[in-house]
């Protein structure tokens, strides 16, 4: 089993609004998947299908080898333990603390011990270099600082897919470079697969295994950098200031 | 800068914001006979977006301009710029409006009704298995919306006995009838006003706490993270709240009851000079069990009213920050009423012993 998410002809709706027309794609295991296009082009909305937040309006999703669209919540939380997402704008829960919110699938989906527990916590923040946030609340802390413990919180449970969106809107270029590092290493010591909605062309250029452009609810491009190059798409061209 | 000669209005070479007030005034002197007067542009090289805004509407008036290159070429960009459409959402008329609210407010019902029903369900679930509901939570939320909510429910109750107390003993008095306060007080603290001031403040404190941490949860995506979690919001968030204010509102009541008969008691002994153990001995006559089981069963009701409400102007926030702050009035609005409404309704049923 070479790909690890498989989605065919895939229909995504609000209300009358077609935001996603007829997408089909399969992600490798352990690559970086990236997805790319103009704003408002439904990347978020993609993301959303893919994790089950929302239901689509046609077409099948399949990960780890089981259709998911109509699976039943039990089951679908069996799956979800194996997926981290990191949030646009981080969503940690405000009322607790950064080491509960890390802690937090772990109490609920484990029967770790709290020492353990807390042991696990420490490593997976001193990973994001956020040994000194452990006592903080997210209120306390920077928007990357938040992006960060988000990240934690992701791969507290060791996913096998992380999925991103927009990890580095809004952080300073080194920070957003320690990022990516983070990123590889991810896939490079823990075998993780991330799909992962960017803008950044560097963080683009440095990470990507293969891209899909999304323009208008389509998909006009999927593959590697270099036979995007090839194809000699205008859109994307213009995206990452290619000469024709 | 511009001159005026005759009928001709002649820039130099540049057209800016600070000139456009002066300029429509002096065009207003030509009135409505718009071809008397030609407006010479054509030495015009340096302006503002805001003069292409004027010319471009003052052209389509029919105004005789005379323009150089750039403003023409930067004048039709303009004016495409500007051509899409402003709104697409439909304009309707009042009644469509009205066919829309009402529409609007039966899918909210329904909505309710759904939401409300898995609310149940996982609070039953909930009190038995304590995987999902986050840990602690629930002693901590009695503590929230009973234990801290114990000084002002005591004071409001307190004074609401007094007061009707005193009201009551007036009238009382003349027809000298004042035993019968120890009645009014007791039947009336007990099956009204103890449960319904109860709710009402707690609505206050805890519905509006309730709808303002979900919206802001719905806003900030953290519901969205739990799900992703395989944490139902519903179980994680909603159900201790639930448990909790099933359990704080008819403690809170049973406070509230005895503390506004204690208000009356005051009234009698102090105003009306009724002696403490006949005051005593008629209260616990007229105190019978049915009484409790009404006060008990309508704060039950509140209490499950206020959460569900709560819970319902939460999950179903629109826009930002300021969605927030809309949910969490709106949810104290419909709480009250609610529990006002439910009240009546019980009251009469009660009354008449269906
Ligand atoms: N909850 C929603 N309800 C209605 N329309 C939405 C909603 N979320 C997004 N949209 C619309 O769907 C389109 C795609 O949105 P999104 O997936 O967020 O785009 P992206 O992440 O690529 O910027 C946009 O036109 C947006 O206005
Ligand atoms: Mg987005």
């Amino acid at each position: 089993m070479d790909n690890i998410i498989k989605i065919k002809n895939l229909v995504a709706k609000y209300d009358t609004k077609i935001i996603l027309d007829n997408i089909s794609l399969s992600i490798k295991k352990k690559e970086i998947f990236i997805i790319l296009g103009s704003s408002g082009g439904g990347k978020t909305t993609l993301l959303k299908h893919i994790i089950g937040l929302i239901k689509p309006v046609a077409g099948t999703i399949d990960i780890f080898g089981q259709e998911v669209t109509k699976m039943e919540d039990d089951k679908f939380d069996k799956v979800l333990t194996q997926i981290g997402m990191l949030f646009q704008g981080g969503a940690l829960i405000n009322s607790m603390k950064v080491w509960e919110n890390v802690a937090m699938p772990l109490e609920q989906h484990t029967k770790l011990l709290p020492n353990i527990i807390r042991d696990l916590v420490k490593h997976k923040l001193s990973l994001v270099n956020l040994e000194h946030a452990y006592n903080l609340y997210p209120s306390e802390l920077s928007g990357g600082m938040k992006k960060r413990v988000a990240l934690a919180r992701a791969i507290a449970m060791d996913p096998k897919i992380l999925f991103f969106d927009e990890p580095s809107a809004g952080l300073d270029p080194i920070t957003a470079l320690e990022l990516d590092e983070l990123i590889l290493e991810l896939k490079k010591n823990l075998g993780i697969t991330l799909v992962i909605v960017t803008h950044e062309l560097e963080s683009i250029k440095r990470i990507a295994d293969r891209i899909i452009y999304l323009q208008k609810g389509k998909a006009i491009f999927i593959g590697t950098l270099e036979e995007a190059r090839v194809e000699n798409i205008d859109e994307i061209n213009r995206f990452f200031g290619w000469n024709k | 800068m511009y001159n005026i000669e005759n009928n001709k209005i002649i820039f130099d070479n540049s057209f800016l914001l600070t000139d456009i007030d002066s300029f429509i005034d002096d065009l207003k002197k030509y009135g409505t006979n718009i071809s008397s007067v030609q407006i010479d542009l054509s030495k015009v090289e340096t302006f503002d977006n805001s003069v292409l805004a004027v010319v471009n509407s003052l052209i389509k008036k029919k105004y005789q301009f005379l323009l150089s290159e750039k403003l023409i070429t930067e004048i039709k960009i303009f004016d495409k710029l500007i051509s899409f459409n402003e709104k697409e959402t439909v304009v309707t008329s009042g009644f469509e409006n009205l066919v829309l609210r009402v529409n609007d407010f039966f899918s909210q019902i329904t909505s309710f009704i759904v939401l409300s029903a898995d609310i149940f369900s996982y609070s039953i679930k909930a009190i038995f298995r304590k995987e999902g509901r986050r840990k602690g939570s629930i002693y901590e939320q009695i503590l929230l919306m009973g234990n801290n909510a114990v000084p002002i429910v005591f004071l409001l109750a307190f004074l609401i006995g007094l007061i009707l107390s005193l009201q009551s003993a007036a009238q009382l008095r003349q027809f000298g009838a004042n035993i019968y306060l120890v009645d009014l007080i007791v039947i009336s603290m007990i099956t009204e006003m103890g449960p319904m001031i109860t709710a009402i403040i707690v609505a206050g404190r805890s519905g509006s706490a309730i709808a303002a941490e979900i919206s802001t949860m719905q806003i900030t995506e953290e519901l969205d993270a739990l799900k992703v979690m395989a944490l139902n919001p519903l179980k994680y968030v909603v159900a201790p709240k639930m448990i909790a204010m099933t359990i704080s509102l008819p403690i809170l009541t049973v406070f509230a009851n005895i503390i506004g008969i204690l208000g009356g008691f005051i009234i009698a002994v102090i105003y009306l000079e009724l002696s403490p153990v006949v005051f005593f001995n008629r209260a616990v006559g007229v105190m019978t069990l049915s009484f409790w089981w009404q006060s008990m069963l309508k704060s039950v009701l509140f209490s499950w009213l206020i959460v569900l409400i709560g819970a319902h102007f939460g999950f179903n926030v629109k826009g930002g920050a300021e969605g927030v702050g809309k949910a969490t009035t709106a949810s104290v609005v419909a709480a009250i009423f609610a529990v006002i409404m439910t009240d009546a309704l019980l009251s009469i049923i009660f009354y008449f012993d269906f």
